[in-house]
């Protein structure tokens, strides 16, 4: 059991002590990359897209019908012999256990792996009340004797080194022990038989409780939810609420994502469904003892609640982390309190409360990635920032409200944004880097060059280069985002020089403001309405064909998320949705709208490779167009590991700054790898990251907006 | 009998070799209980993990165990026809063949034999009725689990079976239904692949045909 952080330089000084583990960073490191290859394989098989939807589906109809499948399960349950309990809370659960234990005269009591069993903290309450309980997951076993809790819901010891395990091993067995994995496994094999045999009670988890024949499922790989479920006389289930499901069908459908995503296998070893009491020899009267506990624990609530219902389509497959850049760098004791992972920050808050969730939820670097394999389909980055903006309003603001309200006024905004360009003078030099900002200023953040508020605006210049296009074939709208406007304008000036030379008009409306991302980003949830009403009506004033933002932040925030933030708004919700559609990221315009071909440019020798976005390869889900767009341009060398994070997520990057460095770190070795001279990408978000660090380490490559390639190569 | 699909024969076997399975096509019942018998007889005497009162212990083993001197099989769930064939051959060894009482040898046994009600060729997985403790325990505390699944009942994926599993589950008050899929395994010190931390090391697949 682990302590969740306190607050944000308690929390930064774990990190730090976690990206100083060698061992773990390079395991995590390994696993991502070989998760990610068998992943893919397994999933080849299946119409991946289709089974998510169908787990979503069947699970929200059981979340909508949670006190009904419940009855029913009690029904059947009871009929075939199993007691069926209900717990509110987590002490009632263990009360629950502990009253069975009793009456049963057990003294030893074996467990397989329950993250529910965790999350009720059922170890400690037993063993408080003098019951042995051990662990028979090897995963399990291994952080019980050292008194951890999991850091990954279905690998819980990942964290640990066959070094660390042996020295445990020969502490538990009072033998010395070898360091070989496979001889590791063999003691525990030894040692645990003997716990399977004299337990008289088990304790297990529940995948599937199913309703129709009051089921108890379990999915396990070593077999040990057998034998816990087997030999001792007396047996407790114990499920969330959120496990009832009314069919077979629901679980076998569920059991087709559920390995795949969990460990890329096609199913587990052990899949066991048990439906009643049945025959014990070890049992009095030869019959088990059977109950299963349904735990609350705040579930019914978040079973009502518009949003967060979703929560329950989690089925506890852990990828959610295995995909995390985050995750990957810290490990899951630094990324949850007992549920891990970006589920694990959603879960925290509604399980164990908002104090210990309040740090945990700010890490999120919003790369999408775990949206992208949940087994349920759940919105995991849109659900974590709902979580910040609940602990904002809880918590009142602080610098982020202050810096929220004057994001809400555009021209105070944007007026700082222009004093910004007067006060950085004295460390820019006139250069696109601010080179001489005194090093105790930056501390954790010297890991990359910051750039420079460009001398003038991207608004500014707008009046003087406006290109004038006598019969147009299309009229679009540029929205610039901040980071373009003010910081990289000439992203922007390359988009304007294609567009007005494929004969397509070109408007900037000028009371456009930020898109409101970082305002969500930071919990501001308010004001990021504010901000979507002004762009909104902003864009209203002419009948455009298409808005094209050069940002795939901006671009996904405004075609996904205003939608839904904007809903309750009577004002300008009708006009959201319109206002969405327009909205077309830079690729997809260039690429499917445009047709830009290799026969509309002046194909380069040099070689370029390619940053894919988060928020354009997995929120946009644009994969195809900019690919093809370098390799007209120019010599397209991909990169490895193309689609993961640069790191920078916004204010992310200021929040944590040694996890930005770290992620930075590795995506500028894989790029310089390529031996490709130039960068490009579609986000100046990523620009601004990826120059940075590249101008810090000094390396040789350009590292441009796909824009800058384009319109340099264009032909006439 | 449905006809045999070799589609669905081919996929079973090559989807069950990934997971470490040995799968073994065989013609007739009498072929596949002399292959029982001539696993045990090739494979290591089992290790006693636990105590076992009056049991004669062997030499250690591997894990620095004692080892079983006389061999078990346990077949809990064949008929009895099949059974005292089964016996007669491992009584020809010195084996002893058990199907019941598996409980007084939870130390290990050496050969578990169970029937198969169905496979899934998709992920090379055998449906068991394990109701019965006895054949529950030949497939978790023996060495080597061979299970026996007619070719005949191969089906595609999970979702077809949906209907029979349904029907097998409330076909009586309790039931007790497991889905295997390769040997007991695990990954869980530095995500090393590693088999029998619990149950059987070694999963046999007899195809028998029908």
């Amino acid at each position: 059991m682990h302590e969740a952080p306190k607050n944000l330089s308690d929390y930064r000084k774990q990190i730090d002590d976690a990206l100083q583990d060698d061992f773990l960073r390079r395991t995590l490191d390994t696993f991502a990359v070989a998760y990610r290859a068998n992943r893919e394989a397994v999933f080849k098989e299946v119409d991946e897209k289709a089974l998510i939807s169908q787990i979503a589906d069947a699970k929200d109809n059981a979340c909508r019908h949670m006190e009904e499948l419940f009855q029913k399960y009690k029904e059947e349950a009871e009929k075939r012999g199993v007691i069926v309990h209900r717990a509110a809370d987590a002490k009632e659960a263990n009360d629950i256990v502990i009253r069975i234990a009793r009456e049963n005269n057990v003294k030893h009591v074996v467990k397989s792996k329950s993250m529910t069993a965790e999350e009720i903290q059922l170890n400690t309450a037993l063993e408080a009340e003098g019951f042995i309980v051990d662990e028979t997951d090897l995963g399990e076993w291994i952080i019980q004797l050292r008194h951890e809790g999991p850091s990954h819901m279905v690998m819980p010891a990942i964290h640990l080194s066959r070094y660390q395990v042996a020295d445990d091993f020969s502490k538990a067995t009072g033998e010395k022990q070898d360091t070989d994995v496979q001889k590791l496994v063999k003691v525990a094999r030894v040692q645990l038989r003997r716990k399977f045999i004299t337990a008289d009670m088990g304790v297990t988890g529940c995948n599937f409780a199913i309703a129709e024949s009051g089921l108890v499922t379990t999915v396990t790989n070593e077999g040990n939810a057998r034998m816990v479920t087997t030999l001792p006389r007396v047996h407790v289930a114990i499920a969330g609420l959120d496990k009832l499901v009314p069919t077979i069908d629901d679980a076998l459908t569920a059991l087709q994502v559920l390995p795949r995503n969990a460990t890329a296998q096609r199913l587990t070893a052990y899949v066991s469904w048990i439906a009643g009491a049945g025959p014990c020899e070890s049992a009095e009267g030869g019959k088990k003892v059977r109950h299963v506990i349904f735990l609350d624990n705040g579930r019914s609530e978040i079973a009502k609640d518009p949003i967060f219902s979703q929560i329950f389509r989690c089925v506890r497959c852990g990828a959610c982390a295995n995909v995390c850049p985050v995750f990957r760098l810290v490990g899951g004791h630094k990324m949850g309190y007992i549920y891990i992972g970006a589920i694990g920050l959603i879960l925290t808050y509604f399980f164990h409360g908002k104090d210990k969730a309040a740090v945990l939820c700010q890490n999120c670097v919003g790369c999408e990635a775990c949206a992208n394999v949940c087994a349920g389909g759940i919105d995991l980055p849109r659900l974590i920032r709902e979580i910040r903006a609940r602990v904002t309003e809880e918590q009142g603001g602080g610098v982020a409200a202050l810096l929220g309200s004057v994001m809400k006024n555009r021209r105070i905004f944007h007026s700082l944004l222009k004093f910004a360009k007067h006060a950085q003078k004295p460390f820019t030099g006139g250069a696109q880097f601010q080179r001489h900002l005194p090093a105790m200023f930056l501390g954790k953040h010297g890991f990359k060059a910051l750039p420079a508020i460009a001398a003038r605006s991207f608004r500014d210049r707008w009046a003087d280069i406006k290109p004038q296009v006598s019969r147009p074939d299309m009229k679009v709208a540029i929205f610039s985002g901040c980071a373009q406007d003010f910081i990289y304008p000439e992203q922007l000036e390359a988009c304007v020089k294609i567009l007005a030379a494929r004969n397509i008009a070109v408007d900037f409306p000028m009371e456009q403001t930020c898109c409101g991302l970082p305002l969500e980003m930071m919990g501001q949830r308010k004001i990021a309405i504010d901000v979507a009403r002004q762009n909104i009506r902003a864009f209203q004033k002419e009948r455009y064909d298409a808005i094209i933002t050069l940002c795939a932040s901006c671009a996904s925030h405004l075609k996904h998320t205003v939608v839904k933030i904007v809903e309750n708004e009577r004002d300008i919700s009708s006009q959201a949705q319109a206002f969405a559609d327009k909205v077309t990221d830079f690729s997809s315009f260039m690429h499917d709208k445009l047709g830009l071909t290799a026969e509309d440019f002046n194909q380069s020798d040099e070689k370029v490779t390619y940053h894919a976005s988060c928020h354009l390869c997995r929120a946009l889900k644009v994969k195809e167009a900019p690919r093809a767009l370098i390799a007209s341009a120019a010599q397209y060398v991909p990169c490895d590991e193309e689609e993961v994070c640069c790191g920078f997520g916004g204010s992310y990057s200021a929040k944590f700054p040694e996890i930005s460095a770290q992620i930075l770190e590795n995506k500028l070795k894989r790029v310089q790898a390529t031996g490709a001279t130039r960068l490009v990408m579609d986000c100046p978000g990523c620009v601004m990251q990826l120059r940075g660090g590249a101008e810090k380490q000094g390396m040789d490559i350009k590292v441009q907006h796909l824009s800058e390639l384009l319109a340099a190569n264009l032909k006439p | 009998m449905p006809p045999v699909n070799q589609e669905l024969v081919e996929a079973f076997s090559a989807k069950a070799a990934l997971v470490n399975a040995v799968v073994q096509e065989l013609p007739s019942m009498a072929a596949a209980l002399q292959y029982v018998v001539d696993v045990c007889e090739k494979k290591e005497p089992a290790e006693l993990l636990a105590d076992e009162p009056g049991v004669a212990r062997g030499p250690l083993g591997p894990n620095k165990m004692p080892t079983r001197v006389q061999r078990v099989v346990a077949a809990p769930d064949l008929g009895d026809e099949d059974f005292s064939v089964l016996e007669e051959a491992c009584k020809a060894k010195g084996f002893a063949c058990i199907r019941n009482g598996l409980r007084k040898h939870l130390a290990g046994i050496d050969v578990g034999f169970s029937c198969a009600e169905l496979g899934v060729a998709a992920s090379g997985t055998c449906l068991m009725n394990t109701d019965s403790e006895d054949v529950r325990l030949a497939g978790m505390i023996s060495e080597t689990h061979i299970i026996l699944l007619r070719k005949s009942t191969i089906y595609p994926d999970l979702p077809s079976i949906a209907q029979i599993m349904r029907q097998r589950i409330n076909a009586s008050s309790a039931t007790y239904t497991t889905l295997i899929t390769g040997p007991s395994r695990t990954a869980d010190i530095e995500r090393v692949a590693a088999v029998g931390v619990h149950g059987p090391l070694e999963l046999h697949i007899i195809l028998l045909e029908d």
